[in-house]
Order: structure tokens, then C-alpha cells, then sequence
């Protein structure tokens, strides 16, 4: 797994934003010149790389700085910890805007947590620092619970960096017509929110989520999102409880909410609350793949994009595997003793890293 | 809940076809529409109506916002001005049968660009917004003046940064000039034949050597160029058509899996051939059978091939975007994405105008290179060009799928205002659009395959129609 993540020591007394520089390709007479919030590298030893700039000087431990180079960190200097905000060779970089949320989903993959600190003039820095065309997770908790702070985030940002996108998790809730005035300064042509629907039947939904009226108060915001053009990625996570539902949510999609820009049918994580309700969540869609092909097929028929997330290739029939990207991002993934001499392991986004041994999935292995 | 107006037409079977304003449908019986007439809905009517949002509870919400978009999806939207259909040559090497209006002599003069008309072609395209530009070199055989063909395109490829090429070419006579022009990447070779080698001889090259000579030639850029440089066009004659069999494995033979059967067109010198009574009707039989054919042989061969203009149809129907044929766009305003430049520098809303203009009956030119496009003109046509508010197309089930077509109009009835339900180019919508509902729901398993395969993805069943029972 990569480190999110990492052991630092600094002369700074309170948190800040760094880029990294190994700078090793350009030559030193030609006197690079710093962003006020780089540090280029000093000195690699075996253990530990020094680094120096306006922010003052930066011991990072225990990596490589080949790995780290350009990376934006924030360094928690009484920690003595940095995280990695923006990892520079990654696609999957996600800001967690806060761990509040108002739901309890019943597969949640991060729990809601009460306290929540405001990181957001720290998020801007290290957004502006983002590599060109970086496309920046957004996500929670809930971050619509800070709308006023996201939306002027998302606002400056997109302003100052024409190149780069944002995507939003969102449980959609949040929105309402005072907030159209907000949204209408920001470039939604960048910025694609990812709303998970889990059925079309309310009493399903809010039974997943955790909260009465949850359904209504969505299609409500969903209306909302129409109108203002916003790109929607609907996500639904596929488990015992909806799967039935799911072809009658392909029609409804069809029918009233043609407006999305992707549907997403995404198999489960295992942390979490995942973890705990695993047994009686799980769906093995190695087995029961009719009812999701069909649904896919449904939807795109109707010329609207549908994708599996978080499949691994092998539990899904061959001609629908050009629709399963390999979504699990690089830090999560894990493949396992069946993937050895598996010819779809490139394209295959393989395991979040803490699946079980027992991973549930009746058909799986290695496809030659 | 509020019920948006429903249109319906009764199916081969004797069930009856229901559409909203925004293109949602659903087959169901009598005893609906009797229910929905006499506003008698039950629960379960109500029920189907809003999975299928059909209806809405107040202005605003997801249903009324929803069908809204769908409503407004499915009009085509304003679009740059992108492509231009280039007539450099009139004259031609062949002399098909039903296109001597719209060609010269190989040898005679007068019939290509003059130096003035290219340059102010050039111009002209120099004022296209771009990036993209897609220019179609029409003719007579374009290839016949080489010179003018990559003039524009070395004008283009310096001009606009995504460049498309189409040479519409009879493939008789290809020098290593006319070679080394189509190999480039961004340039494509659209031909015409027949289906048959015996109906190609017959209706275009009129001697076993010229005929030879279009096989080898296409045999040799089929080997030559990847699949998709090529398509190719067959034009039918009702009264002769070719052996449906054979132009379906010649074309596959060819790489070739899109076949758009057209007919002989109405205008230019086709307008004096004698078809024989009725053409409509046996055109739409055979179209129909056509379909047919394309279906058992498809299951049969496991290697998938499509009716273009019907695929069009059918993704029509079931998705908000599909309006990429003209026949099917509403509105349809002229000179719009695309104009026609014929040999004289002359502006044509669509080829059928140029060539309708040609036979003398009516002048639809919209301006020339050098004084431009004739705006007034082109509003003019504009006024017939959506379907909404016609008096019959307003009753009419398919109507959210449909277009129009004045220049056919204007060529066949020298008017636009004929009643909707008597000219041709309703009868065949009707007829296409007849068949496309046939097929969506039918059961049996060829048709579900080819369905599927036609729109893509890779299971098709009836129930993915929605039915009221
Ligand atoms: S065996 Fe492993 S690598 Fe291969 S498709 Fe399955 S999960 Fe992916
Ligand atoms: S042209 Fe004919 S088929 Fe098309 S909408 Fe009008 S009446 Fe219907």
C-alpha cells in the first residue's frame, strides 16, 4: 500500500503547505526558481532527505525522495507527520473535506466522526499547486455540511486554474435554491458530483442510508442539479438489500433522471461499517451478474454511460468487462493469491487492500 | 399527479402505441386508452404513468424538470458551422443513369471552379469558427480535379487544428496522384455501388471493363486502408432492386457493416425515370424486407451489419441525442452545421437543393462566395423546417422523433405546405418508425440480438420496452 501519510521534522511552529522538488534534473547554475511554497531537496541520505525553502527547512523520513517528488504535502510539525495531499504520479488524490456527516449509511466505508477541524485555506494552497490537468477528490463525511466554505473553495480554485477538475462526493442533501447564486460562480463544466442513489424505492433507500426522507429530499436536490447543468455521477453500491431493485432503478434513471452524466454500479468495500454488516450486505455479483448486465444494458440503451466500479474482472461475464475500469485507486489496491498468472490483471483494479481472504465472490480467479 | 398529453397509433398486432411531447412511450391496449380518454386512470395506470414520468405534481420537481430536459434534449440545438460539402468538378468519367442532371462530360469546360471561386472558397472557409472542420469533396468525380482537392485541403490543414476529408469517388480511375491524396490519415473515401456486380454495371458503369476497373480499385484500397476508411453507398431502383443476399456479402466482404440503402433520389434526372405506380409502398416493403434479412443474417452469421438510416431511427427513439441524420433532426435549419458549394461557387442548403436547382424548377441557392450566404433566404426555408406545429405531424405519435424535409417537398410537390400525411417523406417515417416499434418489442430471439448489436450494447429484451398491461 502506498503511504499516505508521512514521518517529517521541521523547524516550522504551526501546519503548512509544501511542494516538493527534487529538482535533480535541471542544473544548478541555472538557479531554479521556488514557488514560495516549495522546498527543494538539499540532501538525500539513506534515512532521510532534507529539503529548504521560504517555509522553512523539512526532514522527511523513511521514503524515498524520488517517490515524494512533487508531491504537496501538509506538515503537522508538533506531529511531526505530513499528509499527503496531492501525490504527484497519482490520478486519485482526495482532499477529506470533513468526517461529519447526517447519514448512517449501513456499508459506509468511513464512519462519521463528530469533530471536524476546517482545512480549507489549506486544501486552496496545495489545489493551486495541483500538477496541470490534476483532477481533485473531494470528500467526506459529507462536504455539502461546509457548503458555503466548498463552494467558495471550488469557486477560487477554478478560477485561478483553468486546467483542473474537481470530483465531489456528496450525499446530495444539502442543496437547495438559496444555494443557486453560489453555484452559479463556479465552472460546473469542472466539476462532476458523485450522488449515490441506492434504489428507487424510498423505503430502501432511506433504509440504507440511514435516514427518513433522504430519498425525497434527494430527487429534490437532483431537480436542483438539472437546472443548473451540474455533471452527476448517480453511484449506486450494489448489496443484498437493493439488488433486486436494480433494474427497476435502471427504468426510473431512464425515465426521470436521463439528465446524469454516468451511472455508476459499484461493488462494496469491506471497512468500515462494510466490515461489520458485510455478511448480511454482500452482494456476489459473480452469481447474480444477469440482473446487473441487464440493468447497464438498460440504461445505455437509453444512450446514457454506465459503469462498474470496483468489479474485478474476473467476476464479470467478458462482454461486459470493457465496462469495468479499474476504479480502486492505486493506494487501496490489492490483488490476491488467485490473481497470480492472470492475464486481465493490467486492465483489473484488482482489491481494495483489506478485502477478506474469504472474499465472497463464488467465481474468481486467474483468467488466462 | 398531472398527466402530460399523450399521442397514440394502433400496431401491426392491434395494441396501441403511446408517446409524450418528450419522446417517452410505452405500448398498451384499448382498455387504457379508453381509461385515459374518459380520464378513468386506476391506481396501477397512475403507478406505470409515473415510473415512466409520464406526469408530474408540480412545476419544478424531478418529474416536471426531468421531462423538461428530455423535451428540450431531444431538439437539435444551434451548432457551428463546421462542414462543407465541395462541388469542385461537375464533370464525371460515368454516366449513371439517374444522376445526368447533376454531372457534365468528362471532356467538356465551364463545369470546375475557376481561380476566383477557389479563392473565394478559401476565404469563405477562413471565416468558419473552427477547431474542427469537416469538408466533403462532392461531384461529378472530384478526383478529376486533384489540383482543387488539395488546394483546400493544404488551406485547411494549415487553418483548423482537426482536419476531416471526405472524397466521394466513383473509384474508376485512380492515378498515383489521386492515390497518394487519399492515403493521408484524415482523409476518407466514400463510393458508390450498387450491391451487385450485374445492377452496378447496369445502373452505373455500363461496360464489363469500366466495371472491372471500380472492383479492382475498390478491391485495392480495401486491402490498402484500415476498417473505416471506406464506406460505401448503394442507390436502389425499386423496380430493379439487387439481389438484397449478394449486397450484404459483398459489402461484409469489403469490410463494409453499414449499408444505407437509399433509393433512387427523386431529384435530377431520376425525376424521368418511370418506377411504376406505388413506389412508396414497395419501397417500404422492401425496406422492410430488407431489415428482415439483416436480422436472420445477422443471427445466422454472428457478424453484426446494420441499415444506417434505420439504426438512426431506432437510437432516435429510445435516446435524447440521436439527431445526427438530417431526416430526423427538428427542427432542421438550413445551412446551419453545413452548406453545399456547387462548381459556380454557389451556396446550396443541402445536395438535393443543388441538384433540384440544377433541373431548372426552382432556384433554392442561398448566395454565393463571393457575396455570401443569403440569410433572408435561408429564414425563409427555416420557416417549414420543424415539425411542431404542423397540423398533422402535431397528432402523430412519432412525432418527438421525427424531422422534416422541405427541399423533398419542394421537389416532388414543388411546395411546402402539402398535407404532412400525403408526401413521401412522411410515408416512409411512418413506415420506419412502424418498423422500429414492430421490433422493439418483439420477443423471439434474432431481432433481440440484432438489436442490441444496432444500439450497442449487449443484451436486448422485449421488457426493456415498457409495456401497460
Ligand atoms: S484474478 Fe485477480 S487480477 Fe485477475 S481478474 Fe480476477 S481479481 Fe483481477
Ligand atoms: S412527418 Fe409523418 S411520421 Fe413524421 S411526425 Fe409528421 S406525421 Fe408523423
Amino acid at each position: 500500500m502506498i503511504p499516505l501519510r508521512i514521518k517529517v521534522e521541521t523547524n516550522a511552529d504551526r501546519p503548512y503547505v509544501v511542494r516538493l522538488r527534487s529538482l535533480e534534473a535541471e542544473a544548478w547554475d541555472s538557479a531554479p526558481t521556488l514557488h514560495p511554497s516549495e522546498a527543494a531537496l538539499k540532501h538525500a541520505g539513506p534515512d532521510a532527505a532534507d529539503y529548504a525553502g521560504e517555509g522553512g527547512r523539512l526532514r522527511v523520513l523513511g521514503i524515498d525522495p524520488s517517490k515524494v517528488d512533487g508531491d504537496v504535502l501538509l506538515v503537522n510539525p508538533s506531529r511531526g507527520t505530513a499528509d499527503r495531499l496531492i501525490r504527484s504520479s497519482s490520478q486519485h488524490n482526495t482532499f477529506l473535506v470533513t468526517e461529519r456527516c447526517d447519514q448512517v449509511c449501513l456499508m459506509c466505508s468511513q464512519p462519521p466522526k463528530k469533530h471536524h477541524f476546517d482545512l480549507f485555506p489549506y486544501f486552496e494552497t496545495a489545489a493551486l499547486l495541483a500538477p496541470e490537468h490534476a483532477t481533485i477528490g473531494i470528500s467526506g463525511g459529507e462536504p455539502t455540511l461546509f457548503k458555503t466554505e466548498l463552494f467558495r473553495f471550488l469557486q477560487r480554485v477554478l478560477e485561478a486554474r483553468p486546467d483542473i477538475s474537481f470530483h465531489v462526493l456528496t450525499n446530495g442533501q444539502h442543496f437547495d435554491e438559496e444555494d443557486l447564486n453560489a453555484l452559479s460562480h463556479i465552472d460546473l463544466g469542472r466539476v462532476v458530483w458523485g450522488i449515490p442513489l441506492y434504489s428507487s424505492d424510498a423505503g430502501v433507500h432511506d433504509e440504507i442510508v440511514g435516514k427518513e426522507g433522504a430519498h425525497a429530499q434527494l430527487l429534490r436536490n437532483l431537480a436542483l442539479m438539472c437546472r443548473l447543468g451540474a455533471q452527476i455521477e448517480l453511484r449506486t453500491v450494489l448489496m443484498r438489500p437493493n439488488a433486486d431493485g436494480l433494474p427497476g432503478l435502471a427504468r426510473v434513471i431512464g425515465s426521470t433522471l436521463p439528465f446524469i452524466r454516468t451511472w455508476a454500479v459499484m461493488q462494496m468495500e469491506n471497512i468500515g461499517f462494510g466490515r461489520m454488516n458485510w455478511k448480511s450486505l454482500f452482494f456476489d455479483s459473480s452469481e447474480g451478474f444477469e440482473l446487473v448486465g441487464r440493468s447497464i444494458d438498460f440504461v445505455r440503451s437509453r444512450g446514457i454511460d454506465a459503469w462498474l466500479y470496483n468489479f474485478p474482472l474476473c467476476t464479470v461475464p467478458p462482454e461486459y468487462r470493457h465496462l469495468a475500469p479499474a476504479t480502486i485507486s492505486d493506494w487501496k489496491r490489492a490483488y490476491r493469491v488467485e490473481c497470480e498468472g492472470c492475464s486481465l490483471k493490467e486492465a483489473c483494479g484488482g482489491f481494495f487492500e483489506w478485502h477478506p481472504r474469504d472474499h465472497g465472490y463464488s467465481r474468481l480467479g486467474a483468467v488466462q | 399527479m398531472n398527466i402530460w398529453p399523450l399521442r397514440f397509433r394502433e400496431l401491426s398486432n392491434g395494441s396501441t402505441l403511446f408517446a409524450d411531447d418528450a419522446g417517452g412511450f410505452f405500448r398498451s391496449g384499448q382498455g387504457f386508452l379508453s381509461r385515459y380518454a374518459t380520464d378513468d386512470l386506476t391506481a396501477a395506470d397512475v403507478a406505470f404513468l409515473r415510473e415512466g414520468n409520464h406526469g408530474f405534481d408540480c412545476e419544478f420537481d424531478l418529474s416536471w424538470t426531468s421531462f423538461a430536459y428530455r423535451w428540450a434534449r431531444r431538439q437539435s440545438k444551434p451548432q457551428n458551422l463546421s462542414y462543407a460539402i465541395l462541388v469542385p468538378t461537375l464533370r464525371c468519367n460515368l454516366t449513371c443513369g439517374y444522376c445526368q442532371v447533376s454531372r457534365a462530360p468528362e471532356n467538356s469546360r465551364g463545369f470546375d471552379w475557376s481561380e476566383e471561386t477557389l479563392a473565394g472558397v478559401l476565404a469563405f472557409l477562413s471565416g468558419l469558427d473552427g477547431p474542427d472542420v469537416k469538408i466533403e469533396f462532392q461531384g461529378g468525380e472530384p478526383l478529376l480535379r486533384i489540383d482543387l482537392l488539395e488546394a483546400v485541403r493544404d488551406y485547411c490543414r494549415g487553418r483548423f487544428s482537426n482536419t476531416q476529408f471526405v472524397v466521394c469517388t466513383n473509384l474508376q480511375a485512380l492515378d498515383a496522384r489521386a492515390w497518394a491524396f487519399l492515403d493521408a490519415e484524415d482523409t476518407f473515401i466514400s463510393t458508390s455501388f450498387d450491391g451487385d456486380r450485374t445492377t452496378h454495371e447496369r445502373q452505373r458503369t455500363h461496360s464489363a471493363d469500366a466495371t472491372d476497373a471500380f472492383f479492382q480499385n475498390l478491391e485495392a484500397a480495401v486491402s490498402r486502408y484500415p476498417a473505416g476508411k471506406i464506406s460505401a453507398l448503394p442507390t436502389v431502383d425499386v423496380a430493379k432492386p439487387p439481389d438484397f443476399h449478394a449486397l450484404l456479402d459483398n459489402f461484409e466482404r469489403y469490410g463494409i457493416r453499414s449499408v444505407y440503402l437509399r433509393p433512387i433520389n427523386y431529384q435530377g434526372f431520376a425525376r424521368k425515370l418511370d418506377q411504376g405506380d406505388n413506389v412508396l409502398v414497395r419501397w417500404n416493403r422492401l425496406h422492410s424486407e430488407f431489415i428482415e434479412l439483416l436480422i436472420a443474417r445477422n443471427y445466422q452469421t454472428g457478424q453484426f451489419m446494420e441499415e444506417y438510416y434505420f439504426v438512426q431511427c431506432l437510437k432516435r427513439v429510445l435516446r435524447l441525442d440521436a439527431d445526427n441524420h438530417v431526416d430526423i433532426r427538428n427542427p432542421n435549419f438550413f445551412a446551419a452545421d453545413y452548406v453545399v458549394i456547387d462548381h459556380d461557387g454557389k451556396f446550396y442548403p443541402t445536395d438535393e437543393a443543388r441538384m433540384l436547382s440544377r433541373i431548372g424548377r426552382v432556384d433554392l441557392s442561398i448566395g454565393d462566395v463571393a457575396a455570401g450566404i443569403d440569410r433572408a433566404k435561408v429564414a425563409l426555408l427555416n420557416s417549414g423546417a420543424s415539425n411542431h406545429f404542423d397540423p398533422d405531424c402535431i397528432h402523430c405519435v412519432y412525432q418527438p422523433f421525427c424531422g422534416t424535409d422541405v427541399i423533398d417537398d419542394i421537389s416532388r410537390y414543388g411546395r411546402i405546405d402539402v398535407a404532412r400525411r400525403d408526401t413521401w417523406f412522411c410515408g416512409r417515417q411512418l413506415s420506419i418508425f412502424d418498423k422500429v416499434f414492430e421490433i422493439l418489442y418483439r420477443q423471439d430471439k434474432p431481432t433481440r440480438a440484432s438489436v442490441a448489436a444496432w444500439l450497442g450494447v449487449n443484451s436486448w429484451s422485449a421488457d426493456m420496452a415498457p409495456v401497460h398491461s
